[in-house]
């Protein structure tokens, strides 16, 4: 019962993004966004951009703990 | 009386009295000498204080447009500070924290760099016993690294302004640049203290070893300090720009991969001050004012981050994400502050980010730096990665809890109840923040261009997290270590360094086996002379050998 708490909670929370998501979307299909750079102005830009920086930035910190990542007493030996 | 006392000051005369007031007089003192300091805050601008002595003309109490929003915002955080850790009785810790606040702020308000070196070694040895009060074994390694490296801070700073006076005759606080050589000791020695690229170790290696409030201290001042004297030194040059765009960006991995929060954290820290340096590089009036609006906002949020992390501390005895999470249940107000925290700095509109941030981006963009506007951007998005998300998602949620714990103490509630009621005030009302900016702006950060474009980057970021998490990318806490640039001198320096020494330890001690060898050939039976113990090689005299060789090599530099 305790563990469906969370759950549901996500459930409303994805579900509430994604509208938000679509709703700015559909915003910048309506509107002309003005910015200091035409790449930025293209529509969705930002959105896009957001994306695949989030998980760029996920996926290379997972790949640069086999290069950084050591035990936790590393420095007491 | 007030108009020629340093500001500062009484928070140190105050530190030095705590130990004959009784025990709970002691934060109402604290908050009493804070408040005393702050009158100085009415002052207005102009040089105050002046001390002649050997010569020099030292200019203790100057105050001007750019000292004020520093100055006001230090303040608040020593309030801030005292009210969240009422409750701690360490007289050590309390001492060390109100002295600490004192320098800093009285560092903003001096006029020439023999001052500004004072109280910049003044911040660094009160700050000291910020760390070594976190009372562990792995704490008190921690802080004496800190030690050394904030003094090697301080000795460079003294260097530069050594050589600045016997070169121009001049010490005063002024613009300077990397032209000259004494121009270049400075710049480090802000440089460290502000955490640039591969100088930036101590910072991430300190901070977490403290205890809940002494994060919060440590978290609000010295890296600060460095910003503003960055500003006043620096501005406009154009190497802040690169230094701060990679300040931004790499941190963010390092973030990512962390398991204790307060060090993520201390990495998201490392984060922000990048901006705040890409402000000072790009040195318009417009950037400067976003430098300043970015570490006015960032304290408050900063501080309110690692309070509730501290309440966490306080409550659960770690911040390891791999060992917290489901705390919403039992916390629900340090979650509610923390999220304020996170929206904050992850710069949503309406919260204080937004309207700091957006005057640094302005700037880049009316600069044309595309590059570096773009690296900003990404940088945007791992702010929202490890501040935004991770801290609160790992602590508070991630998955359900089994063991109860209590709500975070009533005084750290009121702290962080202020700090988010400031970070949403501030949000909502920016006009106040940009009134006390040292450039008078007419700037408007909510247009539906800046709106649109930020809540798209941040809501399609929030997406792509619920993506990883929901196909299992998301990667898992493990308990580690992760290497950061301090692992040079607490790894490869020894690492080097031991064998190098053991192996010319071994070489002279050789020698003067050889020597005795010959002495003995030439002295014949003579036992006092043959019998060389006195002149056995000792850990000691190898360390004075060693020093008088450095010394001797400089000497030598120095004449060439």
């Amino acid at each position: 019962m305790k563990n469906n708490n969370l759950k549901t909670y996500a459930k409303y929370f994805t579900q509430f993004i994604i509208a938000v998501a679509g709703l700015l979307l559909i915003i910048d299909f309506t509107i002309y966004r003005h910015a200091y750079f035409h790449l930025e102005e293209i529509i969705g830009f930002p959105a896009i951009f957001g994306f695949i920086c989030f998980v760029f930035i996920v996926i290379v910190g997972k790949h640069l703990r086999k290069i950084l990542m050591r035990k936790e007493d590393y420095y007491d030996k | 009386m007030t108009s020629s006392m340093i500001p500062g000051l009484w928070m140190i005369i105050a530190s030095m009295l705590l130990p004959v007031i009784p025990n709970y007089f002691r934060q109402p003192a604290m908050l009493l000498s804070v408040f005393l300091s702050s009158l100085s805050l009415l002052n207005g601008f102009g040089t105050f204080l002046t001390w002649e002595i050997l010569g020099f003309n030292l200019t203790l109490y100057h105050s001007d447009n750019l000292t004020l929003p520093f100055a006001i915002i230090f303040h608040l955080a020593s309030l801030l500070v005292i009210i969240y850790g009422w409750h701690n009785k360490n007289l050590m810790e309390n001492m060390a924290t109100l002295a600490y606040a004192g320098s800093a702020i009285g560092a903003l308000h001096a006029g020439d760099f023999f001052s500004l070196f004072i109280w910049w070694e003044a911040t660094a040895l009160t700050s000291v016993f910020i760390v070594l009060a976190g009372n562990t074994v792995s704490a008190r390694n921690s802080a004496m690294r800190y030690l050394i490296i904030q003094v090697c801070s301080g000795v460079l700073l003294l260097i530069g302004a050594s050589m600045m006076v016997y070169q121009t005759g001049n010490h005063e606080l002024t613009k300077l640049d990397l032209s000259s050589n004494f121009g270049v000791f400075i710049f480090l020695a802000f440089g460290i203290k502000a955490a640039f690229p591969f100088l930036n170790g101590w910072l991430q290696d300190s901070y977490p070893e403290s205890s809940p409030t002494g994060t919060v201290a440590l978290s609000a001042f010295t890296t600060k300090l460095a910003i503003y004297a960055l500003a006043r030194t620096f501005p406009g040059t154009e190497t802040l720009i690169w230094i701060g765009a990679i300040m931004t960006a790499f941190p963010v991995f390092f973030a990512v991969i962390e398991n204790d929060l307060r060090r993520v954290l201390s990495f998201s820290l490392n984060n922000q001050l990048g901006f705040m340096v890409v402000g000072i590089g790009i040195g318009t009036e417009l950037s400067l004012n976003g430098t300043v609006a970015h570490a006015f906002v960032h304290i408050i949020y900063k501080a309110l981050l690692f309070m509730s992390m501290g309440a966490v501390l306080h409550r659960v005895g770690t911040t390891k994400a791999s060992e917290l999470g489901g705390l919403y249940k039992y916390m629900p107000l340090t979650t509610i502050f923390c999220i304020i925290g996170a929206m904050s700095i992850s710069a949503f509109p309406l919260f204080s980010g937004f309207v700091a941030k957006s005057l640094i981006m302005s700037a880049l963009g009316g600069q044309g730096l595309i590059l570096i506007y773009f690296v900003l951007f990404f940088a945007s998005a791992g702010v929202l990665e490890h501040s935004g998300i991770k801290i609160p998602y790992f602590a508070f949620f991630a998955h359900e809890r089994k063991t109860k714990v209590k709500e975070a103490p009533i005084n750290m509630l009121i702290a962080m109840g202020v700090a988010a009621f400031l970070c949403i005030g501030i949000g909502v009302y920016p006009k106040y923040l940009y009134s006390i900016l040292p450039y008078s702006v007419n700037y408007q950060p909510y247009t539906i261009d800046h709106v649109i474009s930020q809540l798209q980057l941040l809501v399609f970021a929030i997406l792509a997290f619920l993506f990883l998490v929901k196909f299992k990318l998301y990667p898992s806490e493990i308990k580690s270590t992760v290497l950061n640039s301090d692992w040079f001198y607490r790894k490869m320096l020894p690492g080097i360094g031991k064998p190098l020494f053991q192996t010319l330890q071994k070489i002279i001690i050789k020698f003067y086996e050889v020597l005795s060898i010959l002495f003995d050939l030439i002295l014949g039976r003579s036992k006092k002379f043959a019998n060389l113990s006195y002149i056995k090689v000792t850990t000691p005299g190898f360390a004075g050998l060693l020093m008088i060789t450095i010394l001797f090599i400089m000497l030598v530099l120095a004449v060439i």
